[in-house]
């Protein structure tokens, strides 16, 4: 830009901080246009700008949330009775939680279909990975701040799986809760992790992970090293963009007063309810926010004993396996480092999607029959009845990709579809059915695998 | 190395909390508590730190157990009409000696020394009983 071209403002910033180089920068940054939606290109953005709301209702609620055994619970009901607007700032705070998850799952798995995380961009799954693990922990220590029935117990459950953790698991729950319950101490812990330290730490990674974006780009469709086309950053992808913030905002708006103690579904609802008592018994129905309603049901469908180890402790297990795999996919997905299609890791995206789905259906008791959902005849009508929903979801994701985006591989959803047919219309264990599904994986991956190796060999021949 | 462990240590032992204090003996129920324990059947009651489900059984015979579950550590319950204790959040069963009857609980329930005394006072002792 010449020097003549500037406006006065700009001259003067330059001159003082050399600010050229940078507006150089976004005037040639370009989003790469490709065969797919651009619409995934914005999940990003839409998680920010909920984050930001969190930001902003957060610190109006912390204006008067008083956090304490004697006043948590009563100052709650103060902001949300008394102050005015006290409600909507809870309900923009509580839908906006919600949404940003939603935004970030759906941002999640867009980039592991669209194998965005392939080199140079393994650090920006990584630190995109770390923040979904950062906003589950603004969810979970969010939830007890409320200090009500419901929160307290769904805290007691979810917190306990941590003495699960070899060898310092019991220790590791103290310092969690502070103390070997939860008590009044175990709020004070979840709230200076709430309003301190996982703020920080999400300013921290956001910053880093947007920064490796602006420094990367975003990456092109497999196959194309550069983009066909590309469109401005700005002007054109920032509307874009601010326009995606202001239908959310709108959105925001629409919930947080249409219904502003949520949409009544299991796991998404905040009824201020009655003040949490830890000498109460519990009751039936409590459970956790709806993105921990997966590990909730499969912790239930796990024996109290397995393979020499209780329970919970094989579910931990295998949750922090499937975490560890998610986590490396960028470093096991081969041929998306050689910029070739993936359709295994693809099908694998697909799969988890359903894995997910049946146990959070099961979760939510959809087809219980009778008022003890525990009872092995309702149990095993929500088996059924989700399996059925399950098969129906599966078959029409199957037939959207055959037909539409031409997938020919199959074989993780098969099994994930295989799985729920054989627990609930089989009436299979879901751990047998689970085992029995995953033998034809097995077989097909090596197949595959052993094929492969035999290309490459007469390849290198 | 040195100094990272000149660093984690105070605040690991800063973050550990303190052990719970209070009687380590034989504690009495209040009044309230013996209010409630007549009225319902069954009482929790906080003891050093730990919840105790005190019930009164169709004998009459005072029991202590830990109220905890040993699933994911919800409050249990006494129901009199069934003669068990039950935990709500994974619908788990346990015998009046806390051992298993049915559900995902790995381990029976902790069991204490509960006793009513002539005078009508109930007295509970948190040292695990056999
Ligand atoms: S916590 Fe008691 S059965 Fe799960």
């Amino acid at each position: 830009m010449s020097n003549d071209t500037k406006s006065p403002l700009l001259s003067w910033l330059d001159e003082r901080y050399q600010v050229s180089p940078l507006i150089e920068f976004l005037r040639h940054k370009e989003v790469p246009i490709g065969a797919h939606s651009m619409a995934w290109y914005f999940l990003g953005g839409a998680t920010l700008f909920f984050f930001m709301v969190q930001i902003v209702t957060g610190v109006l609620l912390l204006m008067y949330y008083q956090p304490g055994e004697a006043t948590s619970w009563e100052s709650l009901r103060y902001i949300m009775t008394k102050v005015p607007f006290g409600w909507l700032v809870r309900s923009f705070h509580c839908w906006s939680a919600h949404l940003m998850i939603i935004c970030l799952v759906a941002h999640m798995f867009s980039t592991m279909l669209l194998k965005a995380y392939r080199p140079p961009r393994e650090l920006t799954w990584v630190t995109g990975y770390v923040l979904f693990a950062v906003a589950l922990g603004f969810g979970f220590s969010g939830y007890l701040l409320p200090w009500n029935e419901l929160s307290y117990f769904a805290t007691v459950v979810g917190t306990d799986s941590v003495k699960s953790v070899p060898v310092v698991g019991n220790w590791l729950l103290e310092v969690m809760r502070g103390g070997p319950d939860v008590t009044i101490n175990t709020l004070y812990r979840f709230f200076a992790l709430h309003v301190i330290i996982l703020p920080l730490a999400c300013f921290a990674l956001v910053g880093i992970h947007l920064l490796f974006i602006q420094r990367q780009g975003m990456a092109a469709p497999v196959g194309e090293c550069h983009a066909p086309r590309g469109m401005k950053f700005f002007p054109s992808f920032a509307v874009r963009d601010l326009l995606l913030w202001l239908a959310c905002l709108f959105l925001l708006v629409a919930l947080s007063t249409v219904a502003p103690y949520g949409p009544n579904i299991p796991g998404m609802e905040w009824e201020l309810g009655s003040k949490a008592n830890p000498l109460a018994p519990a009751y039936p129905g409590i459970k956790p926010e709806w993105y921990f309603l997966w590990i909730y049901q499969l912790l239930k469908e796990f024996p109290p004993h397995l393979l020499g180890l209780e329970g919970p402790q094989l579910c931990l297990l295998l949750v922090s396996v499937l975490m560890g795999a998610w986590a490396a996919v960028p470093w096991m997905d081969r041929q998306a480092r050689r910029n070739q299609p993936s359709p295994g890791f693809s099908d694998f995206g697909f799969a988890a999607i359903l894995f997910i789905s049946y146990l959070t259906l099961k979760a939510w008791d959809i087809g219980a029959v009778g008022n003890d959902v525990d009872a092995p005849a309702s149990v095993a009508s929500v088996a059924r009845t989700c399996a059925w929903w399950e098969l129906g979801l599966g078959g029409a994701i199957i037939a959207i990709r055959y037909t539409v985006y031409e997938h020919r591989w199959f074989l993780f959803s098969g099994a994930a579809l295989l799985h729920a047919g054989l627990h609930g219309l089989a009436g299979i264990g879901y751990l047998a059915a689970g085992l029995v599904a995953m033998l034809p994986v097995v077989a097909g991956v090596v197949m595959i695998y052993r094929a492969q190796s035999r290309g490459e060999e007469t390849a290198g021949a | 190395m040195g100094w990272l462990a000149s660093v984690l240590y105070p605040v690991g032992r800063y973050l550990t909390p303190l052990p719970e204090t209070g009687p380590t003996g034989p504690v009495n129920l209040t009044r309230g508590e013996i209010g409630k324990l007549e009225q319902d059947g069954f009482v929790i009651v906080p003891v050093v730190g730990k919840r105790v489900l005190v019930l009164e059984d169709s004998e009459g015979d005072i029991r202590a157990l830990s109220a905890r579950c040993t699933h994911e550590g919800c409050t249990v319950q006494y129901v009199a009409d069934d003669s068990l204790i039950w935990c709500a959040c994974h619908n788990a069963k346990f015998d009046l000696e806390g051992g298993v009857i049915s559900g995902p609980p790995p381990k029976p329930l902790p069991r204490f020394y509960g006793e009513r005394r002539d005078d009508g006072s109930v007295v509970i002792n948190v040292v695990e009983q056999a």
